[in-house]
């Protein structure tokens, strides 16, 4: 991978001021938001979780979602502009095109994690061990996997057009159904089983088990390791058939 | 084609065949370029020019054929930089500035030009820290110019690169071809103007319907359509039967407006006052290059 290439087409995403507002200044806000409008400060779940600090990592989720699905959507674009074509004229490979793209999304994840975190210790009292902290914004970062992964599902099977729409069908779904929005302790039966399959709850049990003890954190790297391998799958053969058609 | 000659050629194009389902876009071409050549890829749409480029560029994989570029494979010209391509229609990033847009593929390249001399050399460095969007058309293809020779190629292909510019812009756009040829790098340029073909090109490699109808300098080309233009208003003609004329090889009516393209004009005259005596206002011309670029891609679709 050429680190100058992906230095330059991060800073061609940072720049973007959509990029800057839903992801990584938008989970922020929601954060203060909410932890204001619920009056949550002081309350802890029975898991011994504040609600403050779960409110905050819920949030860190939904920003390191967001990111790294816009960023792999930008396939799409490139793909139907002709940019793509422009780049087979260059001694980047398909695959280092597809890898650096996967890297982007890695690296713009990062600020809205650690923004609604600065935001959470500094004003809004989230206390933890400096330990915990590198703990949980690591896992949370590392987790981040799998929706890189769907970005680029994304990016290689949708048309331009489509993939603002899939996009924003996707998060919402994914938050919606992943407990971000709701806790999936009062959520109903069949909404909680359908949270336990989405990799939304799993990246926040990964970011909370620093925290509480007994995270059930082998099925978490379970599930979503399965959804990296399946997204991973897909990508691969989608990017074959892509390749071919030369 | 033994291996040291197509070492010592630009391109070497040996059997190009590829088709899409029963479309023959490439129809088995033939072509050697010497290095330092300026070539004219000539033709109408859908002669298969840029299919052939496309190929050249190692974008299309070819049904047949061999491809040879200063001695190795499309893909190893395109990653060692000494193939430089402007697309037809190649987009450019809306969310970054020419500069940008430049750094970035110069980026990629092995040994790239600084990116401050590659935007010089298309005459753009004024444009640097426009946003791509806020181009003209001209504008644009001047960016593509840059992004082409950024790697410092030593050939240059350019596909249809002045159909997006005005008259004036696209006089600019040669005179900086002009400088870059004259330091000796080989250029394959597709076209379908003519003029540019005339003004621009040592060579002219005309293709139709996938094949090469005529490969070689101007005049040899004009060359190759022997035959004369007769021109004459035929009152009451239809163009089947003054196709079926003696030594006529394609016909454009207009009205009652004819235009011949003879391989024998003295034979077809004769026929022509012989079928309709009322036949008037008669001229017979050589042929100029639009004439045999006429006669030569018209033949076909008269079949």
């Amino acid at each position: 991978m050429n680190a100058r290439f992906l230095a330059l087409e991060v800073r061609r995403a940072v720049r973007n001021t959509r990029y800057l507002m839903f992801t990584v200044v938008m989970p922020t806000v929601m954060f203060l938001l909410f932890v204001n409008l619920y009056g949550a400060k002081g309350q802890v779940f029975p898991n011994g979780l504040p609600v403050t600090t779960s409110l905050m990592l819920n949030m860190a989720v939904f920003g390191l979602m967001s990111a790294p699905l816009a960023a792999g959507a930008r396939i799409a674009v490139e793909r139907s502009s002709g940019w793509q074509r422009q780049l087979r004229l260059t001694p980047l490979s398909s695959l280092g095109y597809v890898l650096t793209k996967g890297a982007l999304g890695m690296v713009v994840a990062l600020p809205g994690i650690l923004l609604v975190m600065i935001v959470g210790g500094l004003f809004e009292d989230v206390r933890m061990s400096a330990a915990q902290w590198v703990e949980v914004a690591g896992g949370l970062w590392l987790a981040t996997l799998p929706f890189v992964l769907i970005g680029i599902v994304i990016g290689l099977l949708a048309t331009a057009d489509g993939m603002q729409a899939l996009t924003g069908v996707l998060s919402m779904a994914f938050g919606l159904l992943g407990g971000i929005w709701i806790p999936a302790e009062v959520a109903p039966g069949w909404l909680s089983a359908v949270m336990h399959v989405m990799p939304t709850y799993w990246v926040k049990l990964v970011g909370q088990a620093p925290l509480v003890g007994g995270a059930d954190l082998g099925t978490a790297v379970l599930v979503l390791a399965a959804w990296v391998l399946g997204l991973g799958l897909i990508a691969a053969k989608r990017f074959q058939t892509d390749t071919a058609r030369v | 084609m033994t291996q040291t000659t197509a070492l010592r050629t630009a391109v070497t194009l040996t059997g190009l065949r590829k088709s899409y389902g029963d479309v023959h876009a490439v129809d088995g071409v033939d072509l050697v370029i010497a290095p330092g050549e300026v070539v004219a890829l000539l033709g109408p749409n859908g002669a298969g020019k840029s299919t052939t480029v496309d190929v050249l560029l190692g974008l299309t994989a070819p049904d047949a054929g061999e491809i040879s570029v200063f001695g190795q494979t499309p893909r190893e010209a395109v990653v060692t930089g000494t193939i430089g391509a402007m697309l037809q229609n190649g987009s450019l990033l809306d969310d970054a500035t020419v500069a940008e847009t430049v750094g970035l593929v110069a980026a990629l390249h092995r040994k790239p030009l600084p990116v401050a001399e590659a935007l010089a050399r298309a005459d753009i460095a004024d444009l640097a820290n426009r946003k791509c969007t806020k181009l003209s058309g001209g504008q644009k293809q001047r960016v593509r110019f840059a992004l082409a020779l950024v790697c410092d190629p030593d050939l240059l292909v350019l596909d249809e690169p002045t159909v997006a510019m005005d008259v004036e812009t696209r006089r600019q756009f040669w005179r900086g071809m002009r400088e870059y040829t004259d330091s000796g790098r080989t250029v394959l340029f597709a076209t379908h103007y003519l003029e540019e073909a005339q003004e621009y090109a040592d060579r002219v490699v005309l293709m139709r319907s996938g094949r090469v109808v005529a490969d070689g300098s101007v005049a040899e080309v004009r060359a190759t359509v022997s035959g004369r233009t007769l021109r004459a208003v035929v009152p009451g003609a239809t163009e089947a039967a003054l196709t079926a004329l003696p030594g006529v090889q394609a016909v454009e009516l207009r009205g009652d407006a004819a235009t011949l393209a003879c391989a024998d004009s003295d034979a077809a005259l004769r026929a022509l006052l012989a079928a309709w005596p009322a036949a008037h206002d008669i001229e017979i011309n050589a042929v100029g290059l639009e004439d045999a670029f006429l006669a030569l891609t018209a033949s076909e679709e008269q079949k």
